[in-house]
């Protein structure tokens, strides 16, 4: 039974650390990944207009080509809003 | 020829209909996980009718000697066609996986990549699986049945699953319904645990403010890319590190990256996350609930499985929880401790308990993105608890 509760304790001790080394790793590479994107293939910002002048601000412009997005799987383009 | 005989020699098998009943009540009208909970509970009657041929027969049944075992033909023809599913998509440990690419297809990491340091609450909430695993063993479980038992705090059904067929898998029912029964019960595991750790101050702690008070050091200038790169690196990087995950998390990781390329795979998406999700639910409930035969499941460590199995769920709710507050000790930026208690798996459901907690103690304060970081990250982290689990006792 002792040998039993030594390998419960080596386990408590080894997964434990197993498990935050394993998300640290997920945490620095992740890290690593965002910085070389984010110096080698940018994406340029899409500046979006303040008012498109039909009275669709921003906020619901961003919305509406977010579900457009989801909905065509990026294959969908906006050309024209018009409220009904 | 009718089975009445069969079932005054074996009453039992009608407490284990009672019990299908009650299951298959609690998925159709309380709606507990019924994906899963109505095939397994439907497995449940079906194994339990008598002269059916339905119940899941153990391991020694189709051994022929030494490491030789009956072919699936020969399963087939001997124990019916239940066996033959049990033996082909469970005992190879073929449908967790299956279920993982799926699920992989349905994950976004984004939330997670936006707020990578959060990701170690999902380490954290990781202790009640080896803290259950110690208790367990004193309570007279084998290390083998003490590792399945943990697992069940990684609140994972697949990696619950998978663990227990390599480790004791004449434990598979019990533990695969007490993992999903808890899973369907975070609404009420959730708040009991945070009633009793965290204080109305700290559920108040706002994440928005605290991000613009200290903002993130790095913002993703190209997020598509980094989503396609991240499960391709991480896989390679885990599968070095614990092999013994690389099932599991490797077809996470697929599902993920198929969903992340986008419109050019996107029948892949589809067929994972709908065709093969959808076939392999159905056939590792009903497979599942065939091992529950009354013979298996009337036993008192069923009931071992069932306490075990809470206190594994709380201990992780309770870990990721306190995890929260040791850092919020040392930091300037505070952390809303419900972000710890979402470290365990149950995605998303965990990540919304935990966001409607914080709105009752402040409406503005939405922490479901935050809360969904350190819950993808507990998907990642039970994984490697259960290679751990598998690379010391297997």
């Amino acid at each position: 039974m002792s040998e039993e509760y030594a390998l419960a304790l080596k386990l408590l001790g080894v997964g434990m650390i197993t498990v935050f080394l394993i998300l640290l790793l997920v945490v620095v590479f992740g890290n690593v990944i965002i910085r070389l994107v984010n110096k080698y293939f940018p994406e340029a910002e899409k500046v979006l207009p303040t008012d498109t002048g039909k009275g669709i601000n921003r906020k619901k412009l961003a919305a509406i080509t977010a579900a457009v997005n989801m909905a065509t799987r990026g294959k969908g383009k906006i050309t024209n809003i018009e409220k009904l | 020829m009718t089975a009445f005989q069969a079932i005054f020699e074996h009453p039992s098998v009608l407490l284990m209909l009672l019990i299908g009943s009650v299951l298959l009540y609690l998925g159709i009208r309380k709606k507990y996980e019924p994906l899963l909970l109505v095939p397994i509970a439907f497995g449940i009657i079906l194994a339990n009718l008598p002269g059916g041929q339905m119940g899941v027969v153990p391991g020694e049944s189709i051994e022929l000697g030494k490491e030789h075992f009956m072919n699936l033909f020969e399963i087939a023809h001997k124990f019916g066609i239940m066996n033959f599913l049990y033996y082909a998509l469970i005992k190879t440990g073929l449908l967790p996986p299956l279920i993982f690419m799926g699920v992989g297809a349905l994950t976004d990491f984004g939330p997670m990549l936006r707020n990578l340091r959060l990701a170690f609450f999902g380490a954290a909430a990781q202790i009640g699986i080896f803290t259950v695993f110690l208790a367990a063993i004193a309570l007279g479980f084998t290390p083998r049945e003490a590792g399945s038992l943990g697992i069940i705090g990684g609140a994972d059904g697949p990696t619950a699953i998978y663990t227990t067929i390599k480790l004791a898998p004449h434990l598979l029912g019990p533990i695969a319904i007490a993992a999903y029964s808890y899973m369907s019960l975070v609404p009420v595991i959730i708040p009991m645990v945070v009633r009793g750790l965290v204080s109305k101050n700290e559920l108040k702690i706002n994440m928005k403010e605290q991000d613009k008070l200290f903002p993130p050091k790095h913002k993703i200038k190209n997020l598509k890319l980094v989503k396609i790169l991240f499960p391709i690196s991480m896989i390679i990087v885990i599968a070095i590190l614990v092999p013994t995950a690389t099932p599991l998390l490797g077809m996470l990781f697929f599902g993920n990256l198929v969903k992340e390329i986008g419109s050019t795979v996107g029948r892949l998406t589809d067929a994972a996350t709908t065709t093969i999700m959808n076939s392999a639910t159905i056939f590792l409930g009903l497979t599942v609930g065939a091992t529950m035969t009354a013979k298996v499941f009337l036993e008192p460590k069923t009931l071992g499985i069932i306490v075990g199995g809470f206190l594994a769920f709380a201990i992780s709710i309770a870990g990721g929880i306190v995890a929260v507050k040791v850092y919020n000790v040392f930091s300037k930026k505070k952390i809303n401790p419900l972000v710890g208690a979402t470290g365990l798996s149950a995605v998303p459901m965990a990540s919304r308990v935990a966001n409607e907690i914080a709105l009752k103690h402040d409406s503005g304060n939405h922490i479901l993105q935050y809360c969904m970081a350190s819950n993808i990250s507990g998907v990642i982290g039970s994984a490697v608890a259960a290679g751990v689990l598998m690379t010391f006792l297997a």
